[in-house]
């Protein structure tokens, strides 16, 4: 008897089981494999923002609306990190990239100034740009019991650090880039490095008319930030037969070795239609390859570096920039204080940058201010004098 | 004095005693730079056009000047790994004392110069004073020079260089890059300083036997120090080549540790251990590490690639010293 009722009701849990993961998929988790499971509900609104930030991106260089990426943007609930409106100023640690150059000042300025403006208590590591000192920086952060952590993540080596963190029930912000799921963050607030390489991929694809050779110069090889805009700078290529990629470098940020690299080009290729680069910084040791052998430059890409305006003003030289902005780590700090209310944030934040091409150069270049400025610049004249950028 | 000519591979009577390992040794790298030759010829034609050539010999110059300071260093025993630091803290003096302007210049080298003879003494007088092993000492330095720099610039070492040293970086005489030049006529001199002056002589003693040389009156303390204060001031002058050549500071050169110098040198021929090797060895180092850093480039290795033809070479170089060692001590 026991037997039948057993058989008979094997079919109706089984029944059930299906349900409740069909169920189910209307609440994923953000975090994957490891860390808290955060609930996030699908977002029209929020879906549609992400995509947004995509279809406008290409207007103010003249391209059309891009195509969204495709990533699924849902409102993670937050509701488990909410203080009590009584607790005090809240303590966000920032596991910041450390002042190695102009962005990461910036960056670290920007985080900072939104924090005092918030009435926010700041636990500060730098990692110097190193993904081991951050590990390390995580740990002692985290150990400081933070309210919040925001993290401007080195590498994927710091996944598992960032997984402790948020499984001690700190909620992590990861900022200006990106971890594979199951990292344990709440949300990812950053600019796509994808929608900045379709952009300038796209514009290379206008200038030429999509056909041509082009060569591509990308920062360092295995690093996310280079190979991340690479991929998605040769899928739109891929989408043009015409375009004819010459040769693919690595430039390792450095002007000197983009020099060096842009030389050998202009030797193999003097012919060469249009330059891809993921860095302004690299292009000044183009500019100053072809401008030292009186040859025009190529139309190129880059992102916003003061140095470069200024080393191309007054040259007709064609270029359009697709700015990374450093302020962004405001934004992270303001979807960190988000979570802390309990309000619902999207797990995935597309950080606004205007991109402009040479037309608008004169609007953008800061003559007066650093070579290490990245322009446009958010930060009060001030500080940016105080930093000695200005 | 014989004793410091016999330590001298291929200059002293001892070289003949070696065989056949050091004569293999010695070929290996004008045999590498002719494989790298062919292989351009037949892989990438376009490697012989003459920008491209003017690039090897840039190349050739800029590293070259470093590598015959290293040279003096690695002769003495030691190891100089604070040039990458010497070389970022000109271009960020000349970026910032003159912020593009051509009259401060003069002050600028000057003070560059002085930062580069400051750094050199340090290095050596921890080498020589304290017996701090030289690798330690000098990465030590570059370490603590990287924080200064850090601090100064708030991470951001930036700025414009004078056009007027443009001309140092990316001038031409007689149709090839200055700092070619440069490298050839320091090469001459480093040459000539290392043959015929006691100094030269002396030094040859301090590498391969210290104490030796000290019982028999030779101080070698002087001699290495003027070893490492050299490397530093060449470094400065490197460091100034570059930033005309570039014409901006480059942040992401001026953090490497640049270990390009001690790659020529060794893959050359000249041995870590002290005591062996000259700059017609560093020279072919140079002529070799340049060719393949312009032919990886062309065939779009990436600094990747770059690193580990690099890597294997200087990996081969000193298997063939070792085996050139053993050969000599099987002799003796």
């Amino acid at each position: 008897m026991t037997m039948r009722r057993t058989q008979r009701t094997l079919p109706l849990l089984a029944a059930a089981v299906i349900l409740a993961a069909a169920c189910g998929t209307e609440r994923e988790s953000v975090t994957g494999g490891g860390g808290p499971s955060l609930p996030c509900e699908p977002s029209e609104a929020a879906q549609a923002a992400y995509d947004r930030s995509w279809r406008e991106a290409g207007k103010p260089v003249g391209l059309g609306e891009l195509e969204p990426d495709g990533t699924e943007v849902c409102l993670v609930d937050t509701r488990r990190f909410a203080r009590d409106a009584d607790s005090g100023r809240p303590t966000v640690a920032f596991a910041a990239q450390g002042p190695t150059n102009g962005w990461a000042l910036e960056n670290d300025e920007a985080f900072k100034l939104r924090a005092k403006q918030r009435g926010v208590d700041v636990l500060y590591a730098s990692a110097l740009a190193d993904a081991n000192r951050q590990v390390d920086n995580i740990q002692q952060l985290a150990s400081q019991k933070p309210d919040a952590m925001v993290v401007v993540p080195m590498g994927p080596g710091i996944t598992g650090q960032v997984r402790a963190a948020a499984d001690e029930g700190i909620p992590v912000v990861l900022c200006a880039g990106r971890l594979a799921p199951g990292s344990g963050a709440v949300s990812t607030v950053a600019r796509s490095y994808e929608l900045q390489a379709t952009l300038s991929a796209e514009w290379v694809v206008k200038q030429t008319g999509g056909k041509g050779k082009i060569a591509m110069l990308s920062g360092a090889a295995g690093v996310p930030t280079a190979e991340f805009q690479k991929a998605a700078a040769e899928k739109v290529f891929a989408e043009h037969p015409g375009i004819r990629i010459v040769s693919k470098q690595y430039t390792g940020w450095s002007p000197t070795k983009s020099k060096t690299v842009a030389t050998n080009l202009r030797a193999r290729h003097p012919d060469l239609d249009a330059i891809w680069s993921d860095s302004g910084i690299s292009d000044l040791g183009v500019v100053e390859a072809y401008q030292q052998a009186g040859k025009p430059v190529p139309p190129l890409t880059g992102d916003s570096s003061n140095a470069f305006l200024k080393a191309v003003a007054g040259t007709d030289t064609k270029f359009m920039i697709s700015p990374f902005p450093p302020e962004q780590s405001a934004a992270c700090l303001d979807t960190a204080l988000d979570v802390l209310k309990g309000k619902p944030v999207p797990n995935r934040v597309n950080v606004k940058g205007t991109a402009f091409t040479h037309k608008e150069a004169e609007k953008y270049a800061r003559p007066e201010c650093s070579d290490n400025l990245t322009v446009p610049s958010a930060l009060p004249q001030d500080l940016l004098e105080r930093l000695e950028l200005c | 004095m014989s004793a410091a000519v016999d330590v001298s591979p291929g200059t002293g009577p001892g070289a003949a005693a070696r065989g056949r390992p050091a004569l293999l040794a010695s070929l290996a790298p004008v045999a590498g730079i002719v494989v790298v030759l062919l292989l351009a010829a037949v892989v990438s034609p376009g490697f012989y056009s003459g920008a491209n050539l003017e690039l090897v010999l840039y190349q050739a110059g800029f590293i070259g000047v470093m590598a015959i300071g290293q040279t003096f260093v690695l002769l003495t025993g030691g190891i100089d790994l604070s040039m990458g630091a010497v070389l970022a803290v000109t271009a960020v003096i000349v970026a910032q004392y003159t912020a593009g302007a051509d009259g401060p210049l003069p002050g600028a080298v000057a003070l560059a110069a002085g930062a580069g003879l400051l750094i050199g003494a340090v290095n050596a007088a921890l080498v020589v004073v304290r017996r701090v092993p030289p690798f330690v000492a000098t990465f030590a330095v570059f370490v603590l020079v990287q924080g200064a720099i850090t601090a100064y610039t708030k991470g951001a070492p930036s700025g414009n260089v004078p056009a007027a040293l443009g001309d140092l970086g990316a001038g031409r005489l007689l149709g090839a890059p200055l700092p070619v030049w440069i490298f050839a006529g320091l090469l001459a001199l480093g040459a000539v300083a290392l043959a015929r002056t006691t100094w030269g002589r002396r030094l040859y003693v301090a590498g391969s036997n210290r104490r030796a040389g000290e019982l028999a009156g030779v101080r070698g303390g002087w001699v290495i120090a003027g070893a490492y204060v050299i490397a530093a001031l060449l470094a400065v002058l490197a460091g100034l080549i570059n930033a005309g050549y570039v014409g901006q500071v480059d942040a992401q050169l001026a953090s490497s540790l640049n270990l390009d110098p001690i790659a020529a040198a060794v893959i050359g021929g000249v041995a870590l251990v002290g005591g062996r090797g000259h700059l017609g060895q560093t020279l072919t180092g140079v002529i070799f590490l340049s060719l393949v850093l312009v032919w990886m480039i062309q065939l779009g290795a990436g600094i990747g690639g770059q690193l580990a033809v690099e890597g294997t070479a200087i990996l081969a170089a000193a298997l063939l010293q070792r085996g050139r060692s053993g050969a000599g001590k099987g002799g003796r």
